[in-house]
């Protein structure tokens, strides 16, 4: 028999409102293609299963310690210390802690079960146009599973949508466009030497691809819906050259595939995700944009590209005064398009 | 007033909102009547309590049976009986008084003591009459009467002992309970005192010469008695107001009065024609309930008002009414339904503030699927909106495939402007089958069926049952299914002994339960499962022999000939309700701690049988020590055991044995002095908080003195797949849809006819735009498919993200949502978490 092919899959998460139009289920798979230096999930970039402590969850019985074969953990002052270049992701550890603060990222799911398990939402995803999204991570780094997954959830009559960054082989884009429905592309950064800096990766696959795509939607009619997002990140793609070169790119490029263009406010809420991996991240002190920034960047995102389909969301700076009371002024930037 | 903010909290389990939501557009006069109920004690007028008495040595008042069900009262129910004796006023008695039946003296003492001795006021502005009704009345008894009484409510082995010992050992509560119910408003708005009185007085004719001297002589003459105390009370206030017009300078107000006296002379005897008459009817006629009953508001509910009303609303605006002017006079309304709770103002309203549930109901199926919203409809929830937050009358709005958008999309402002639902919501197709069940299950399917399921209404918060002839005393019992696992673990004894918290003394265990064997010798899960099976049947039986007790002393003792005539079959029969006069009468048994029982035999499963990670002895220990010293063992429960409430099939699977197994057990019992069948809910009230301090820990890793679950919600921090998954399973637990067999409606099926409670919390960024708002109407529409019978929509608030600070392991799955990014609260740092707090006190996402 032959061996069913397996994906790494980071996390499912249900009822998700953030990951394409209507209610969603997103399946993150693990492994990135691109390694930005932002990155809100630094537990997707590397494509193995990796494991991490959380404290809060931790009640100190060391199980974990005794458990681990490569005795890659300790026990310190300050918890569980995990030994990184000895530690093999095998997992046991995680499965034998009684609280699951020890934690595995990384699980192996056949396309079958992971079906199974993504459309229990059916019932939710029909009455608002929504669906399951594949993200991550790369998805299509994975790219057999995530075709065949894409087949699956097809043949189920689910709504389907890819969350790429474009760091991808053509053929790989080629194989996976006919089975989805909803097409949500990553632009960064348009100067290309930026991008390397940011990212890892110079961005002509990432333009090359979107053009494919763009192309394949005027003569295909699929996938139906194409987005495109743009994170805002503090002194690194939140100048206005970048703004108004990924504008004319798209104006350009793209123009009548695009129907919604979202610049994405840089968030912090990850700062302890990379402690726990034991990753310095230069973003850790960094603050949130202000609004006033995200909303300039809108309007010359619009200047370029069509305004009605550019949008920003995520949350700004909060500005507190010396009573640390917030007047109505401030209760008011609840963004969104 | 504290006492409501209370109340608030303990009836929707959410904690105290940080965001008050204002009131808003309200008019001078409603402004003012408002602002004047919100001043609470220090008001000049109230409508506290006064007694009345017969003035005998041996006279009672106060029926404290009503308050088994509320546990917190107890130690109280000597000092209430007493204190209304002391302070009761002495009503002159008709000459022949002693010679009438009980029934008949009852009838007419509270007829008396309600139009001749309560005061009658009207509150400046105010638009409708009706102001005092809570009263606690004589039980007119004769000395023989009064002694029995005594002896079988609190002698040694009375009906006060037995709740108290029920309750003490962890089983719950069952007292036979007033109000709950939904009267029959649209007939009497229809025919009028007058109509009913004519059908009494023809019912009455019809009997032999013996039957009249009978019982159900007495009781007609009682009801008929009872049918002219709303004619006789509309009297008095059309001369009040007749009065107060003549004395009021200000022309306007001096013709409402005009007008009100006009419409008082005429309703309730006559049927109304206008919108303005018919709120004044319906007003009167709900209050006298409460007066009949001696207990406000509890769960004396309205049923579908936008529906009766509606012929009446029509009327007046074609005659010209302004639409403003309607929601002026049920704003009038609103604020007289909550003067239920002046009833004990002085003294708070201890554990019964919950209890209060004079519901209405809003949208829902009509005939042959189609929807029956309607202008009206949205008239009363604009009132809600703009008097908000006000606790009475609670609203419940039905929804279903067909609920227009126009309408999903007002509920889902509302929610958001309120930060949580200021109404519950209830779902009609699951809701429908399972009165199609009880009908199939009882015999009714004349009654209830295919053609007419569509009317049915929720009482009291979300409790379904026909309307105008139906009593299901939907909070009369209530039972820990938790006590059957104990029992199954220790072979029928109380795990822990009993210390009374009064007297300090420690009773020794004894054997309760049938003894199911030492359970350290199961060998296998099957073993456990059969003793689990026997001590739920064993709990269940119990829960109606005590249930019984106070039964057949209401029905022997305590007739409300008044909310007889109110009720279809009570005429007919010639018999009151509390005998089990209504057509549709069953006596509902209420499900407490499902989630925490069934994570505790999953648990059991788990740890014992199919991990081994402990010996059943070792397990019990834990539980007796209350987990100290097996904190590893406690965690393996509580974080690696299955639970319910995740969408997990083998988990929910094991939910659904336990459900089908509780409701089997529950369909077999009736009561022997009524013939009331037995039928299954689960409505958790506040027990599940309370008892957690009761029952000793648990095997799903919970401690003595930590909550239970709450009706069919998953246990609190379980439902770490989100709302859907919750929603899905309980859902599924509840029978899901019919696979290859016709569903008890369309293809949806529900164990549960009496319904089930659901609350779920939300992060309130899911309703930032309108793209949002869409989002939450798909999950809403998601829900009529997959979900239960009934939903409380919370919102996350900043008081919840402070307690996860302070408990992170309780909390580990809640999941905070910041735009494109979710993140588990308790993983972020405290800074993080701090800023997290900020943003959900203030709206910004």
């Amino acid at each position: 028999m032959m061996k069913e092919t397996q994906g790494i899959i980071l996390e499912i998460v249900r009822m998700s409102t953030e990951d394409g139009p209507g209610l969603r289920t997103t399946v993150f798979f693990k492994g990135c293609s691109l390694n930005c230096s932002w990155c809100h999930n630094p537990e997707s970039i590397s494509p193995k299963p990796q494991i991490h402590w959380l404290s809060a969850s931790c009640i100190g019985c060391g199980i974990c310690v005794e458990t681990c074969p490569e005795k890659a953990l300790t026990k310190t002052e300050n918890g569980i210390s995990i030994k990184r270049s000895v530690c093999n992701g095998c997992g046991l550890c995680t499965e034998e802690c009684p609280t699951t603060a020890m934690e595995l990222l990384g699980k192996k799911w056949t396309v079958h079960d992971l079906a199974d398990e993504l459309i229990k939402d059916r019932a939710y995803f029909e009455p608002s146009g929504g669906g399951v999204t594949l993200s991550g991570g790369e998805a299509a780094l994975q790219g057999d599973f995530c075709l065949a997954l894409l087949k699956e959830l097809k043949s189920r009559g689910i709504q389907t949508a890819l969350d790429t960054c474009g760091q991808i082989p053509r053929t790989t884009l080629a194989e996976l466009l006919p089975y989805v429905d909803i097409l949500l592309y990553d632009l960064k950064e348009i100067d290309t030497a930026k991008h390397k800096q940011f990212t890892g990766s110079g961005n002509e696959k990432i333009l090359d691809n979107i053009i494919f795509a763009a192309d394949y939607i005027k003569t295909h009619a699929l996938p139906k819906t194409f987005w495109i997002r743009t994170p805002v990140i503090p002194g690194a793609t939140d100048t206005p050259e970048n703004i108004r070169g990924i504008g004319d790119f798209i104006y350009t490029k793209l123009h009548g595939t695009v129907s919604r263009w979202e610049l994405c406010a840089f968030n912090n809420l990850c700062r302890d995700k990379y402690k726990r991996l034991g990753i310095d991240w230069p973003y850790a002190n960094m603050e949130l944009p202000e609004k006033t920034l995200m909303e300039e960047l809108c309007r010359i995102g619009k200047s370029a590209a069509n305004p009605s389909m550019v949008c920003w969301s995520g949350s700004t700076k909060i500005e507190s005064n010396p009573n640390n009371k917030l007047t109505e002024k401030h209760k008011a930037s609840i963004s969104g398009c | 007033m504290l006492f409501l903010e209370r109340k608030v909290d303990m009836k929707t389990n959410s904690t105290p909102q940080s965001l008050i939501k204002e009131p808003k557009g309200l008019s001078g006069r409603i402004q003012w009547l408002r602002d004047y109920y919100f001043r609470g004690y220090e008001r000049a007028w109230n409508n506290e309590y006064t007694s009345w008495t017969t003035g005998t040595p041996w006279d009672i008042i106060y029926n404290e049976l009503t308050f088994y069900i509320v546990p917190e009262t107890y130690t109280l129910l000597n000092t209430m009986g007493a204190s209304y004796l002391q302070a009761a006023k002495p009503v002159k008695l008709h000459a022949d008084f002693w010679k009438w039946p009980r029934v008949e003296r009852r009838a007419w003492f509270v007829k008396e003591a309600i139009v001749n001795y309560v005061p009658q006021e009207i509150l400046p502005g105010d638009l409708l009459a009706g102001a005092r009704f809570n009263i606690q009345t004589s039980m007119c008894f004769t000395k023989e009467e009064s002694s029995q009484w005594l002896r079988e409510v609190k002698g040694k082995n009375g009906a006060r002992a037995q709740i108290k010992w029920f309750h003490d050992h962890g089983y719950g509560n069952a007292g036979a309970t007033s109000g709950h119910l939904i009267p029959g408003h649209e007939n009497l708005l229809r025919i009028g005192w007058k109509g009913v009185y004519g059908e009494l007085l023809s019912h009455y004719n019809a009997l032999e010469n013996k039957e009249r001297q009978g019982a159900k002589g007495a009781q007609l003459r009682a009801m008929m008695t009872a049918s002219t105390m709303a004619r006789d009370l509309a009297s008095k206030y059309k001369d009040l107001c007749l009065e107060l017009a003549q004395q009021e300078k200000d022309q306007t107000r001096k013709k409402e009065l005009s007008i009100m006296a006009q419409s008082l002379s005429k309703v309730p005897w006559e049927p109304p024609a206008t919108f303005w008459e018919a709120v004044q009817a319906l007003w009167l006629n709900h209050m006298l309930v409460m007066t009949d009953e001696n207990y406000p508001g509890p769960g004396v509910s309205f049923g579908r008002v936008d529906q009766y009303l509606w012929p009446y609303y029509q009327h007046s605006i074609l005659e010209g009414m302004d639409r403003e002017f309607a929601k002026e006079i049920l704003k009038c309304f609103w604020v007289h339904a909550n003067t239920a709770y002046d009833a004990m103002i002085r003294n708070g309203n201890q554990g019964i503030t919950a209890g209060f549930g004079q519901l209405i109901t809003l949208s829902g199926l009509g005939k042959n699927g189609k929807d029956m919203t309607n202008d009206l409809t949205y008239v009363i929830l604009e009132v809600i909106d703009e008097i908000s937050p006000i606790l009475e009358p609670k609203p419940n709005v039905r929804l279903h495939r067909n609920s227009p958008e126009e309408l999903l999309d007002k509920v889902v402002n509302m929610i958001e402007s309120s930060q949580g639902a200021p109404f519950l919501l209830n779902f009609d197709e699951r809701s429908m089958a399972g009165m199609m069940l009880e009908a199939k299950k009882a015999g009714l399917t004349h009654l209830i069926n295919e053609s007419n399921v569509h009317e049915y209404a929720p009482v009291g918060c979300l409790e379904n049952t026909m309307v105008g002839n139906d009593r299901s005393g939907t909070v009369d019992n209530n039972i820990n299914l938790l006590k059957a696992v104990e029992l199954a673990l220790t072979g029928g004894k109380d795990l822990l002994p009993f210390t009374d918290p009064l007297t300090g003394k420690t009773e020794t265990i004894r054997q309760d339960g049938p003894p199911t064997g030492d359970s350290t010798g199961f060998r296998t899960w099957d073993e456990f499962w059969e003793a689990y099976v026997k001590q739920t049947r064993y709990i269940i039986q119990k829960c109606a022999d005590l249930y019984e007790v106070s039964e057949s002393i209401r029905s022997r003792f305590l007739p409300t000939p008044y909310l007889s005539c109110m009720v279809k079959g009570c005429a007919e029969k010639g018999m009151d309700i509390t005998q089990g006069g209504a057509k549709i009468n069953f006596t509902t048994m209420e499900a407490v701690t499902y989630a925490t029982t069934v994570d505790s035999l999953l648990a059991i499963k788990y740890l014992v049988f199919d991990k081994k990670h402990c010996t059943m002895k070792e397990l019990i220990d834990a539980l007796k020590a209350n987990w100290q010293g097996y904190e590893v063992l406690q965690a393996r429960a509580k974080n690696r055991a299955p639970k319910y409430g995740r969408d997990d099939h083998e988990a929910d699977e094991l939910a659904r044995q336990v459900m089908q197994l509780w409701c089997d057990e529950t369909w077999k019992h009736s009561t022997k002095s009524t013939g009331r069948k037995y039928r299954p809910g689960m409505l958790s009230w506040n027990y599940w908080a309370g008892d957690g301090y009761i029952m000793a820990a648990s095997a799903d890793g919970r401690t003595k003195g930590q909550f239970l679950s709450n009706a069919i919600c998953p246990s609190n921090g379980a439902d770490s797949k989100g709302p859907t998954a919750n929603t899905n399973s309980v859902g599924f637990v509840l029978g899901g849809k019919a696979k290859d067999f016709p569903g008890d409606w369309k293809d949806y099926l529900n164990v549960l006819p009496n319904g089930a409670s659901h609350t779920i919390t939300f992060n309130p960024s899911i309703l930032r735009d309108p793209e949002h708002k869409e989002k939450f109407k798909a999950f809403l529409k998601g829900y009529v498919e997959n979900g239960g019978t009934a939903l409380q929509i919370n919102m996350l608030d900043p008081g919840m993200l402070r307690d996860a600070q302070q408990h992170p392991r309780d909390y580990r799955h809640l999941l905070v949502r910041i735009t494109g990014y979710n993140a588990y609260f308790t993983t972020v740092g405290r800074e993080l978490q701090n800023e997290v707090i900020e943003r959900v006190s203030h709206s910004k996402f």
